[in-house]
């Protein structure tokens, strides 16, 4: 059973057909080719297909596609629509928190759900912001100095 | 990709849609709220719904709101943090906030409902034993009307509740608490709160004329027992005494004695025991510190 359905992504509105059990992971990577939110486990756990819903972050693979409807979806290819990096970027750049890098676009999404809200957001908020997205190769400490990092830019409003 | 199998999708508008669809269906109907446990189960082949019925288009599902002087009402779509962040249960229901931020990860709990968790009666649930010593009540809609319904007795076994076919939860309903009186909900889990308990408690605790007298406690364990249960014999021992260290560890040994806690690959039966016995200490003494500090009155 094919569903009509409209996908605010990125600021821009798409009009797909979903099968009612296409997750939104499967139809942002499969559909709409946005291949930045990943699968990791695909049972919740992992943190790596997050997107933001209405600034929120929430498991892409957890959510159906057709519920992500009427609500902005942010996947990490949204994250600086002006064309240059967003402040998290540049700061796990400079940071160096990125490491294998699966995990990134979780990590970044997350910490901007936070920033947004509060940049001025301290070490334990920030590793409680972030306990829903795992990384294995460990890189933990130099991500959150990038947060910490990015916190301070934005401060500024950005 | 971890994929779903499909399903017959139903999306009903109002309530009395959602009823209709859930009685009338021949195949299993299961309800589609977060999804967070529902979608999880389904990916791991546990469970092969025939048919979902979304219930996130039914409108006034979703909200938090005092009903009148005697207490609050969850909607059951509310999710897990909305609770966590709701200034007015803050004010009123401390514990609920405590307990909403014990579950998961801040992403599932953006999707997690109230209702489902509930619903979905697992023993070790975050919020059970917190809204059973609010002596939380649960709005009931079905093919005979509404009902309510305690939640105390509304879990039957690991899964199962009272429901009948095409009956679902709407809301919660708390009461307000008692002047003096204080509560806490401890939880053991790997890796702070992402995992699933390993065991937890939630006390509530009112104070009588003295900082050491009793005048009601409730006392409620999840993940030791099939349901999310009520320790009623451990709460007779509390109010037999004054609190006192000495007291308080008999009763914590009166609370291991009447959980029973199996042995599965999270924990055997008689670490959970003793855990449950550590974290009952704790959190009787921190609802009897929140009691003593909290207003007279509300």
């Amino acid at each position: 059973m094919k569903i009509l359905i409209e996908l605010t992504v990125n600021e821009e509105l798409c009009r797909l057909e979903v099968e009612p059990q296409q997750t939104l992971l499967e139809v942002l990577r499969e559909a709409l080719h946005l291949t930045g939110t990943k699968e990791g486990c695909g049972l919740g756990d992992c943190g790596t297909c997050m997107v933001l819903i209405d600034g929120k972050p929430v498991n892409a693979c957890l959510m159906l596609a057709l519920d992500a409807q009427r609500h902005q979806i942010t996947t990490i290819e949204g994250l600086d629509n002006r064309g240059g990096l967003h402040p998290l970027q540049q700061s796990f750049i400079d940071a160096g928190a990125v490491q294998c890098g699966f995990c990134t676009p979780g990590m970044i999404l997350s910490a901007k759900a936070l920033l947004d809200i509060n940049p001025r957001a301290g070490k334990e908020e920030i590793k409680k912001t972030l306990s829903g997205v795992l990384c294995r190769c460990g890189s933990y400490p130099k991500v959150i100095e990038a947060v910490l990092a990015a916190g301070e830019k934005m401060k500024g409003g950005h | 990709m971890k994929r779903l199998t499909p399903f017959s999708y139903f999306e009903p508008a109002t309530l009395a849609e959602a009823v209709e669809i859930l009685s009338g269906s021949k195949e299993k109907a299961y309800l589609l709220a977060g999804g967070t446990d529902l979608l999880i189960r389904m990916k791991r082949g546990e469970i092969a719904p025939p048919a979902l019925v979304n219930l996130k288009r039914i409108s006034g599902l979703s909200s938090i709101e005092r009903e009148g002087q005697s207490g609050i009402r969850i909607g059951a779509l509310t999710t897990i943090a909305e609770i966590e962040h709701s200034s007015a249960l803050r004010a009123s229901h401390t514990l609920m906030a405590e307990a909403a931020t014990a579950l998961g990860s801040p992403s599932i709990r953006n999707l997690a409902t109230l209702g489902g968790n509930i619903g979905r009666a697992s023993p070790a649930s975050d919020m059970a034993p917190s809204l059973i010593v609010l002596k939380a009540r649960l709005n009931i809609s079905g093919p005979r009307g509404n009902k309510q319904v305690g939640l105390e007795s509304f879990f039957t076994g690991p899964g199962t509740t009272i429901l009948q076919p095409g009956e679902l939860i709407t809301s919660v309903f708390l009461p307000d608490p008692a002047a003096r009186s204080g509560a806490a909900y401890l939880k053991l889990g790997r890796g702070g709160g992402m995992d699933c308990a390993l065991g937890c408690v939630a006390i509530f605790l009112t104070l009588g004329n003295t900082d050491t007298e009793v005048k009601e406690v409730l006392v409620a364990v999840g993940a030791c027992s099939a349901i999310p249960m009520r320790a009623n014999k451990t709460e007779a021992l509390i109010l037999s005494g004054s609190l006192t260290d000495g007291h308080i560890q008999e009763a914590a040994m009166a609370v291991a004695a009447e959980t029973s806690p199996i042995t599965d690959l999270r924990a055997s039966e008689s670490y959970r025991r003793q855990m449950v016995q550590v974290l009952f200490s704790r959190a009787l003494k921190l609802s009897w510190s929140r009691a003593r500090s909290s207003k007279d009155t509300h």
